[in-house]
């Protein structure tokens, strides 16, 4: 409060707004069909799993979906959703109630999150047992997924889904532009340099008489961030982050991969200073012919252009590497588990996770395999061109400060747009993110 | 005078309590409570590495306060708010001055000219935040569209470092000058009217009343005033978050913000204790020096 001696303005908006968030969108009983309040004791009812999510708006609905369709493989077991916020804030609620031992039964997670979380005893380890007991296990999952759940010989996390940083583009311009194979995928040879892609951008500019790519990262969080650390671990240079620094990087590369970037966004042929939203609108309103996109904007997409296309993002740096980020489940900690529930709760990540074939409908790559093999998976498209970027994700360093929602993204990200936005040498830029780094690896682990 | 406590049986009670402690029990219990106690355990924390994690907290000395004054980002937030502070106050007496000198002159309408000013300040910060989102809106907000209408350059008002402060010292005028301004009417109010008849009689003109009475006459409201909302403006967080969020580039986080980054966002409750105490111990200086004037004025 400002300008007052006496407190008057109820600084409660933040608190209001969770709780309305959690009571009106959330706290929805599905199972059962009647809507219950959602307290954060543990669940008084025995068959009943306390889920905390951020699925809010369409990924919310089909989230309901499919705990709708797993319900003949848990019989006898209701989901409690409560859905907060996505942000921030959503990982310090589920730390402070994991910390009082008041956590939901299970909670959904960015993996790229989990390093700061399981050294810090916030999450219990998953029982690979019993999930193999209910059919799910780890030959189940890609390797490049499947190698972020671990912890001291321990899984910490059951991947729901990777959303891959990838392009989707308007098939016309692109095919106009000689870009589309035969079968009408993304020609990713015409992207497979640097010189090649912005040639490439060019050609689109031409082809659909307006802009190539599109890519909305201004005053953003956490874009600059994701497009440049995909691209920089094409590179195949090294980004090993021990604990109190200094960082192992190779600075050369990153002024390679940030020096792309600037002259991506600021070339002709292209939009500039696109924020976030900005960025969705110039490709829905078909100013430009692509877009470099997270995944989970295919509805939007698809609403604006029903055959919008979609591919993995190009190797422009030589190594196969697509940023992504992982939906997974975590136990919040318990300091004496009632074991009868937490195997009620492996029975209910197993039954939603063989659901996922609604959750593709967000366009988020299911991660469970026996999904993503099926037909009726391959029948999804455009999500069936991009299945191959969850072979060779990365995921943010695995460090106690990076990861979604987090401060160490928004650095990054800052120092970036300097760079792409205003002018900051691409040396100089990498310099500053190294310099960055080595004061977050400074700070001391809060586990 | 015979206190209601003057009973036989409350004579021991009485040699213990005055009945004046009696009464402010209540207000001491939940001071303890909901103040000290917490004052006491925060400090605490900022000798131990707490953190919102299973583990329990351990003491590490002064390591937390050493890494604090280390820490560019922490006296670059801390610079924020002394720098809202500045920009904030100044305005803050006075454009009051100002409106409570306009109303008390006798402008027709006098409960509208109150309400208007006075109303604003009775808003919750978040409805304060989101109307003034809307009207800071780069392509639809109402200032943009003045701007053009101006002839003027559009601003990006919330997104622009140089500017981005001052939209937010501009929201918190509009918000909380309502306050002074009452204030300052009150004062205007009791000066008494003695002192303008002499002037008057010695054929002091408006001007000549206002430099040399009025004002004199409310310099230690001015300064009460001042006290109180250099005291407000230090303590600035609502409103940058709401509009802000301590953007672009970090450059309106204040100091506040700052603690709860470090606590909530990273975790390390510990270190967000030190920062804190660090800053209240600004606060409590800058009190004394205020404090130390306001004694100088009386004598």
């Amino acid at each position: 409060m400002t300008g007052t001696p006496v407190p008057v303005g109820r600084p409660a908006l933040t608190r209001r707004r969770a709780l309305t968030a959690a009571l009106a969108a959330g706290a929805s009983v599905l199972g059962a069909g009647a809507l219950s309040g959602c307290g954060s004791a543990p669940a008084a009812d025995e068959s009943t799993v306390r889920l905390w999510d951020p699925f809010s708006g369409a990924d919310g609905g089909l989230f309901d979906d499919m705990a709708r369709t797993a319900r003949p493989d848990m019989p006898g077991t209701r989901i409690e959703r409560t859905v907060l916020e996505w942000g921030t804030p959503y990982y310090t609620k589920l730390a402070m109630a994991s910390a009082g031992g008041r956590g939901p039964d299970v909670a959904i997670a960015h993996m790229s999150r989990l390093a700061g979380y399981a050294p810090t005893g916030l999450v219990d380890p998953w029982d690979l047992d019993l999930l193999a007991e209910f059919g799910v296990r780890q030959g189940d999952y890609a390797d490049a997924v499947w190698s972020r759940t671990r912890y001291k010989d321990a899984t910490y996390a059951v991947p729901l889904d990777t959303h891959p940083f990838i392009v989707f583009f308007h098939p016309e311009p692109v095919k106009k532009a000689g870009l589309l194979t035969k079968d009408g995928t993304l020609d990713a040879d015409a992207f497979s340099s640097p010189k090649r892609f912005l040639a490439a951008s060019r050609e689109l500019a031409k082809a659909s008489g307006r802009q190539g790519i599109a890519f909305g990262y201004a005053n953003d969080t956490a874009q600059g961030w994701r497009l440049f650390y995909g691209l920089y671990r094409q590179t195949g240079g090294a980004f090993t982050l021990p604990p109190g620094g200094p960082a192992e990087v190779d600075p050369d590369r990153m002024a390679e991969v940030i020096a792309f970037m600037a002259e991506l966004v600021g070339d002709r042929a292209n939009p500039k200073r696109l924020d976030y939203p900005a960025g969705i609108a110039s490709f829905t309103n078909r100013q430009t012919a692509m877009i470099l996109s997270g995944e989970w904007e295919l509805g939007t997409f698809r609403a604006a252009d029903k055959d919008v296309g979609a591919a993995p993002m190009p190797t422009v740096f030589g190594t196969p590497a697509v940023y992504a980020d992982s939906h997974s489940f975590v136990l919040p900690h318990r300091d004496h588990p009632d074991e009868e529930h937490r195997r009620r709760t492996h029975r209910t990540v197993a039954a939603l996770l063989k659901a996922g074939q609604i959750w593709a409908g967000a366009g988020h790559i299911p991660a469970y395999g026996p999904i993503t093999r099926t037909r009726a998976y391959a029948g999804l498209l455009p999500q069936a061109h991009y299945k191959s970027a969850q072979d060779h994700v990365v995921l943010d360093p695995s460090v106690w400060f990076a990861g979604a929602g987090s401060d160490f993204q928004n650095a990054m990200s800052q120092v970036l747009q300097q760079a792409l936005l205003n002018g900051l040498s691409p040396d100089r830029a990498a310099r500053a993110m190294v310099r960055r780094l080595d004061t977050f690896l400074a700070k001391p682990s809060p586990a | 005078m015979s206190s209601p406590l003057a009973r036989p049986r409350a004579l021991a009670v009485r040699r213990l309590f005055s009945p004046g402690l009696l009464f402010a029990l209540p207000f001491l219990a939940l001071f303890a409570v909901f103040m000290l106690w917490p004052l006491g355990q925060g400090l605490w924390m900022s000798v131990t590495d707490a953190s919102l994690s299973a583990h329990a907290p351990s003491f590490i000395g002064a390591d937390n306060f050493t890494e604090a004054f280390k820490d560019a980002e922490m006296w670059r937030a801390l610079g924020h708010t002394v720098w809202f502070t500045a920009i904030s106050t100044v305005p803050l007496v006075v454009v009051a001055l100002g409106m409570a000198l306009l109303v008390h002159t006798g402008l027709p309408g006098q409960w509208v000219w109150r309400l208007a000013f006075f109303a604003p300040y009775l808003l919750p910060v978040g409805v304060v935040g989101l109307l003034w989102l809307w009207l800071y809106q780069p392509d639809l907000g109402l200032y943009n569209h003045l701007l053009d209408k101006l002839g003027l350059g559009r601003l990006a008002w919330l997104s622009d470092e140089s500017v981005a402060m001052w939209a937010i010292a501009l929201t918190t005028l509009w918000w909380t000058v309502g306050f002074n301004f009452l204030l300052y009417l009150a004062a205007l109010q009791s000066i008494p009217d003695p002192l303008y008849e002499a002037a008057a009689i010695d054929g002091a003109g408006a001007w000549r009343r206002l430099w040399s009475i009025t004002l004199p006459q409310l310099s230690r409201i001015t300064l009460v005033i001042t006290v109180l909302q250099i005291l407000a403006s230090l303590k600035v967080f609502d409103q940058v978050y709401l509009l802000t969020k301590g953007g672009p580039n970090n450059s309106t986080r204040p100091v506040v913000e700052y603690v709860y980054d470090v606590g909530f966002t990273g975790y390390r409750l510990g270190y967000a204790s030190a920062i804190s105490y660090i800053f209240f111990a600004l606060v409590v200086l800058a009190s004394a020096v205020q404090f130390a004037v306001l004694r100088r004025r009386e004598k």
